[in-house]
């Protein structure tokens, strides 16, 4: 074997898998050496040079190693593959939103509550850069994570096709999991987390999110609220929890479904509009300050924006489910 | 034919003979072949294939059970011979047969469509 030869099959063979490359390299070689041969013809005293004008067009041939490479190990060659593309894009579409506006709340709520006296200026830069941070953060996760499922996905497929022989194929085999019932499901059981997580927030002490030196490692809601209202804010998010759960088991976005489901959330966002305006609903030492007022206003904004976004995407999710 | 038009052309030719590749090299390895053999065997069979294409799919099959391989290492060269299996034997019949029909049903529609 050559220099150029080797060179090439070191190149074709670098980006394989090592059990395979002693194996493939064999074979590329012995491929080389049999075209430069049959290349060469009778011509058996040809000159080195003529030789190695014929191993170069030979090499040419094949062509790139990297793209030889890739058809030997046959992996995708592409980071979100179309099986997972409506997955990403609906991710996308619905953790982006939310980190930002969680990232926008929570610095806003943070800097005025460790800085009383801060700028309109500094809350702005200190939000606007921590949000990005946290936006390119979740979409770095959501990429990655989905990218990788994506190439399971791949795999599976793949080994499914040839396990199974022609002709053995039955009507039981047929997913019957449609595309729209799983992304149903998956809305459904990412909604259910997320009401988890709300159902949380009045027993979760500062300290867990590192900022318990503000209120001694206590509750963010107001430890002194009446229990009336905690027992409205659970029982509203066990109605929304119910409809999430009917949305997962009948894996179906039926229309009087959406309709009380929106009545759900608006009423809890007219239940917490109530409570946040009535009286403080954070811990008093968090809004100690003389901007307690305009923190409340931000969290009803936020609310609201959340609440009108939900409705907006349930009713497009509505239509598209529709045609 | 236009520059687009030939553009065309190739890519429907590609993809035609993507699948006749695989066809042909399990018809053309029911008796043992090495890579190189295989390649001229089908280019003289007039089914023009890329070396490059042909060996990493030769290595799929065998992964799929539809070629065994097995190096010869008595010749000068060591050479891998790719022999079709019982299970590759019964693959190759089937895209025969279906092969067959394609052919009848374009001749057919090639017929109706003729003025």
């Amino acid at each position: 074997m050559s220099a150029l030869t080797e060179i090439y099959v070191d190149n074709v063979t670098r980006h394989l898998p090592e059990d395979s490359r002693p194996d493939i390299a064999a074979e590329i070689t012995a491929t080389i050496d049999d075209m430069v041969d049959a290349r060469l013809g009778e011509d058996a005293d040809s000159s080195p040079d003529h030789t190695a004008t014929v191993e170069r067009e030979v090499l040419e041939e094949l062509g790139d190693p990297v793209a030889l490479s890739r058809e030997y190990s046959n992996s995708p060659q592409h980071l979100i593959g179309p099986n997972s593309y409506p997955l990403y894009i609906w991710a996308l579409r619905w953790v982006l939103p939310i980190v930002g506006l969680l990232a926008v709340l929570t610095n806003i709520v943070t800097t005025i509550a460790v800085s009383p006296g801060v700028q309109i200026g500094e809350i702005i830069g200190k939000t606007a850069g921590n949000t990005v941070i946290a936006l390119l953060t979740a979409f770095a996760a959501i990429t990655i994570i989905i990218g990788l499922g994506d190439r399971g996905m791949d795999g599976g497929a793949s080994d499914s096709l040839r396990k199974r022989k022609p002709g053995t194929w039955t009507i039981d085999d047929l997913d019957r999991r449609d595309s729209r019932s799983k992304q149903i499901r998956a809305e459904a059981g990412l909604g259910l987390v997320f009401i988890v997580a709300l159902a949380m927030v009045p027993l979760i002490p500062t300290s867990l999110l590192y900022v318990g030196h503000l209120n001694g490692g206590e509750t963010f809601v107001n430890p002194d609220l009446g229990v009336g209202w905690l027992l409205g804010y659970w029982a509203f998010l066990a109605l929304m929890a119910a409809v999430e759960v009917i949305k997962f088991t009948t894996a179906s976005a039926k229309p009087t479904v959406a309709i009380i489901g929106g009545i759900v959330d608006i009423a809890m966002a007219v239940f917490l509009t109530i409570a946040l305006l009535t009286q403080p609903v954070l811990h008093s030492e968090l809004t100690n300050t003389g901007n307690a007022d305009f923190q409340q206003i931000i969290t009803v904004i936020a609310i609201w924006i959340i609440t009108v976004w939900d409705q907006v995407s349930t009713w497009r999710i509505y239509r598209r489910n529709r045609r | 034919m236009n520059e687009d038009e030939d553009k065309a052309l190739a890519t429907h030719e590609q993809e035609l003979r993507r699948g006749t590749v695989v066809f042909a090299s399990l018809v053309a390895c029911r008796r043992p072949q090495y890579g190189y053999s295989l390649l001229t065997t089908l280019t003289e069979a007039g089914i023009a294939t890329e070396a490059n294409t042909l060996y990493p799919l030769l290595r799929r099959l065998e992964k799929q059970g539809l070629l065994s391989a097995v190096w010869n290492t008595e010749q000068a060269r060591p050479r891998k011979y790719y022999t079709l299996t019982d299970s590759g034997a019964e693959v190759a019949a089937a895209l025969h047969s279906h092969w067959l029909e394609l052919n009848s049903s374009i001749t057919k529609l090639w017929k109706d469509g003729t003025p």
